[in-house]
């Protein structure tokens, strides 16, 4: 984490500013520094987060720092088997949370990635007056506050199907503006696509649905990717609008947030470790795959 | 449509169509009618169908309660019944169930000692059979009595107009605060995003990019929960203080960071940066950047080349972040739920909340939700009448 603040080092000067004043350049320099400075407030808070996870000390700090401990990430058991601290393992409820939240992104996936690729195509064919109008409504839910969302669908599914606030919910809900990303993502590709290369195949006497299936899908492959990484990672950190449409059931954020509630505990550090962690190597490995790309 | 069917035939374009028409309607349409109709509709909160609900509320209570008991009774069997070695759990809970049941019999005081656990068990059983039973002809009155007062309840706009003036207050100051993270947000990640853009091209601005993008795929709560550590009582930042010697924590100095509005400001700010960086980056990427460097050669100074050329090209994507910005802060539960929390006054998303979950007024949550979105709707037309910009350069 430290590493990565270190990133903004001065950017080159460039030869029209040097051409120009000859001097240095100083607001290139405050614009540097202004750098470090906003990196520091990315990734500080995480840094001090991820190291009070190893504090001794029951509510996480590093400046009351009372020795190295896994404790937090084990637990800990004195000989007659009685917990003496809640680690990880003990906290049951997490790992439920953390199946559920996966379970819901899943959902996500496979609601949201149909509806928006159905609707960039639909859009893709449509004329300029309706075809507009349609795309702002389709959009729409991107710029609807989270709450409302979560809200709104709730009371829907009570209201209309008498289906009480849960899991099921939370993917619809999700799903409604996930969904509009996915359809963006769709027509910015679908745009690329040439129709002659549809047109050839039904020429060539194939059926529309062996067109799409050969010829549009493997297009779009690349894009049903990156959507679903997408659409799992909206839903999987989403609380604003999980949190109306939840119900009485819960997920690793909304179980987080109600901990945060009663007061702040080490394991929750752990978790953001565990986060940090794979994010850092997630964002390795896609390095290492553009750099051999490259 | 014609089109559709032409490229994909009758089958696909059906099915194209249908899963649209389904997301339109059932996830798009159908819930915003619903919770405009709520919100148009005064509910009777304490007519007989809600008396009604708390009397079904009660009955399940005391089944729950029945079903510790009946457990406790078990364990008691399972450890050979030995009443005098271990205190009898079931004690409390014969307690809990003379107090959630005042028209039942409250079981003996002694609880286990008096009757044998076997006995316990089928006393029990009995009464949760008989509570199970009372339970369908209570629900079906719930809603007899709830269908007749919702004959009675019509359209009124009295949801709207019986909003207490604090609650007005709260709305007013929710948009300004608004207003304010994202002039902040605004502020803050205007020279970041014209710093990556211009490293574009060196191996700098992909590092760069990476390191705006790596704290968002940490969860939005993860980098909250920084932050509440941080400013908490007992928290980093009055720590770092107390060791510089500024304030005296073991004296109980200390300085409350937490519930106040700079702190939810800064951590909103914070969560929802990314949204505000990425647009106008997107932006200030496409602008040549010979257009810069002809303004520095004729000799306009830093000011006026960013006034000039950088922001008026800048602008959709200043007016885009914006939007997100704005949009996100007046949706956020969570940043004033649990960074504000005792904050006064409230944000509105928090009167959302107490609505729908403390107060159990649905109603009154939908039109307080219906006020929100109005808001958040009001404020991104203005933006983009004011900037210029259209629905489809949003969706960049």
């Amino acid at each position: 984490m430290t590493a990565a603040a270190d990133v903004p080092a001065p950017v080159p000067a460039r030869a029209g500013a040097a051409a120009g004043s000859g001097g240095v350049d100083w607001a290139q320099v405050a614009l540097n520094a202004y750098i470090v400075v906003f990196m520091l407030y990315l990734f500080l808070p995480l840094a001090l987060m991820a190291l009070a996870a190893f504090n001794a000390n029951d509510t996480p700090s590093v400046t009351d720092w009372r020795g190295f401990t896994l404790d937090w990430f084990t637990g800990r058991t004195d000989e007659a088997g009685e917990v003496v601290v809640r680690g990880l393992p003990q906290e049951t409820r997490f790992l439920e949370g953390l199946m559920r939240s996966v379970g819901i992104a899943l959902g996500v996936i496979a609601l949201a990635i149909p509806l928006g690729l159905a609707a960039a195509l639909v859009l893709s064919r449509l004329g300029a007056a309706s075809g507009s109008f349609l795309y702002t409504l389709l959009v729409s839910p991107i710029l609807t506050p989270g709450i409302v969302l979560g809200v709104s669908t709730m009371t829907l599914w009570r209201d209309a199907f008498g289906v009480e606030a849960g899991p099921l919910t939370v993917v619809v809900a999700h799903s409604s503006f996930i969904a509009s990303y996915c359809m963006l993502m769709f027509m910015a590709r679908l745009q690329r696509l040439d129709p002659a290369l549809e047109e050839a195949a039904l020429d060539l006497g194939a059926s529309n649905l062996f067109a799409f299936r050969r010829v549009t899908l493997p297009f779009l492959w690349p894009t049903i990717a990156t959507a679903s990484v997408v659409a799992f990672l909206q839903s999987f950190e989403n609380y604003n609008t999980t949190f109306f449409a939840i119900g009485s059931s819960f997920t690793l954020v909304t179980e987080i947030g109600s901990r945060m509630r009663f007061g702040l505990s080490p394991t929750i550090n752990a978790i953001g470790v565990l986060f940090i962690v794979l994010t850092v190597a997630a964002a390795a490995v896609w390095v290492l795959l553009r750099r051999r790309q490259g | 449509m014609a089109e559709l069917v032409r490229a994909y035939g009758r089958g696909l374009a059906a099915v194209f169509a249908g899963l649209t028409a389904v997301w339109l309607v059932l996830m798009v349409a159908l819930p915003m009618a619903n919770m405009t109709k709520r919100a148009f509709t005064l509910e009777i909160r304490d007519g007989p169908s809600a008396q009604m609900r708390v009397e079904l509320e009660r009955a399940r209570q005391q089944i729950a309660v029945i079903d510790f008991d009946i457990a406790a009774a078990e364990t008691e069997i399972a450890r050979g019944s030995a009443p005098a070695a271990a205190p009898s759990p079931s004690d409390p809970f014969a307690g809990l169930t003379g107090r959630a049941s005042p028209g039942m019999a409250a079981p003996s005081p002694g609880g286990g000692g008096a009757e044998p656990p076997e006995a316990r068990i089928e006393r029990l059983r009995a009464e949760r059979a008989e509570a199970v039973a009372a339970i369908p002809a209570m629900a079906a009155e719930v809603e007899r009595l709830r269908a007749g007062e919702d004959a009675r309840a019509g359209l009124s706009v009295e949801n709207f107009t019986t909003m207490s003036p604090l609650h007005w207050r709260v709305f007013g100051l929710t948009f300004l605060y608004c207003v304010a993270v994202t002039t902040i947000a605004l502020v803050v990640c205007y020279p970041v995003a014209y710093a990556v853009a211009q490293a574009q091209g060196t191996g700098r601005a992909g590092l760069l990019l990476l390191g705006l993008v790596v704290p968002y795929a940490i969860n939005e709560l993860l980098r909250i929960f920084a932050w509440t550590m941080i400013l908490a009582n007992n928290g980093i930042l009055n720590g770092a203080l107390d060791a510089l010697g500024v304030i005296d924590l073991e004296g109980g100095e200390t300085i409350r960071w937490l519930a106040s509005n700079g702190s939810v400001f800064a951590v909103m700010v914070y969560a929802y940066v990314l949204f505000m960086v990425f647009p106008i980056y997107n932006a200030i990427e496409t602008l040549e950047r010979a257009q810069i460097e002809a303004a520095r050669d004729l000799g306009a100074s830093v000011w006026r080349i960013h006034r000039r050329v950088v922001i008026p090209h800048a602008k959709p994507g200043i007016a885009v972040g914006c939007i997100m910005t704005f949009m996100l802060s007046a949706g956020s539960i969570s940043v004033p739920g649990l960074v504000g929390p005792g904050l006064h006054p409230d944000w509105f998303s928090q009167i959302i909340y107490r609505n729908f979950f403390e107060a159990a007024n649905w109603n009154v949550g939908s039109a307080r939700a219906l006020m929100l979105l109005i808001l958040s709707t009001a404020f991104i037309i203005g933006v983009m009448r004011a900037f210029g910009v259209g629905v489809k350069e949003i969706a960049k």
